[in-house]
């Protein structure tokens, strides 16, 4: 898959066909060029191909947890990239794991696609902000 | 010779700053302390740079940890900022993600794992910084 170079990218990550569907649609709607994997031997492939400015991982792909090694490796290879991840519930241990492995946010599985598009959208503009701000202050 | 990492350790209780100290100073770092969260923001607002700062979390008061996280993330550049705490709960956690922290560890603490993240957060500290460059 060729990526023009003026489109940002996303990268979802679920084992669901048909999630992958639904944040497809939605991420190119806002004008992302998406690719998608249902298991970590295709994300991984991917993250050696492209970069990614977003990714949406789901905590749980084959195993239980499996998915959180995955978004850690994401933000170790793209340190400024949104990395959001996708878990049955926020719990101190699931808040831990996002911390330890340089997480933006955590939703929780049953939340829509649509609001989980939005909540990053709204957080990648605070982000564009603050670094604006921080440039005309230097 | 590189210049040693250094790091601020902040924790009200002695025993645990006096551990912490011994073994990140034999591991290698430049180690300043601090026993309450007053104290390692004069530090910061004295114009003292560290590369990380490890934090207890709940020392005058509960969850005041993240309030020198807070400051300590504006920093620029910005330290790597590790949280500790016995007294974990999903608010306060949910409060580290939020500035973000880059490490939430609770207490008694792996002091190899410690180590382990340390070395790691600083190391990918430095090649951002490098390829920034």
């Amino acid at each position: 898959m060729t990526v023009p170079a003026h489109k940002k990218t996303a990268l979802i990550v679920h084992p669901d066909l048909n999630m992958l569907s639904k944040y497809q649609a939605l991420l190119a709607a806002e004008q992302f060029t998406t690719m998608v994997a249902r298991d970590l031997p295709t994300a991984l492939m991917a993250i050696t191909q492209h970069y990614f400015d977003v990714a949406i991982v789901s905590a749980q792909l084959g195993e239980p947890g499996d998915g959180w090694p995955l978004a850690g490796v994401i933000h170790l290879v793209f340190p400024k990239s949104y990395v959001g991840v996708l878990v049955p519930g926020a719990d101190l241990l699931t808040l831990q794991a996002a911390i330890n492995n340089g997480v933006q946010e955590v939703y929780e599985s049953d939340r829509a696609p649509e609001a989980v598009v939005s909540s990053v959208f709204g957080s990648l503009k605070a982000g564009e902000s603050k670094a604006k701000a921080r440039a005309r202050v230097q | 010779m590189p210049k040693k990492p250094s790091l601020l350790i902040v924790d009200d209780e002695e025993n645990v700053l006096f551990t912490l100290k011994l073994v990140l100073q034999e591991a290698g770092y430049e180690i300043t302390t601090a026993s309450s969260c007053s104290g390692a923001l004069d530090l910061i607002h004295n114009a003292h740079r560290f590369d990380a700062i490890l934090t207890d979390l709940c020392m005058e008061r509960e969850d005041i940890g993240l309030e020198l996280a807070h400051t300590a993330s504006k920093l620029r550049p910005r330290p790597v900022i590790m949280i500790f705490t016995g007294y974990g709960s999903i608010t306060n956690a949910r409060g580290a993600l939020d500035v973000p922290v880059d490490y939430f560890a609770m207490k008694p603490l792996d002091l190899d794992e410690l180590k382990g993240a340390l070395r790691r957060l600083l190391s990918a500290r430095a090649a951002t910084k490098r390829g920034r460059r």
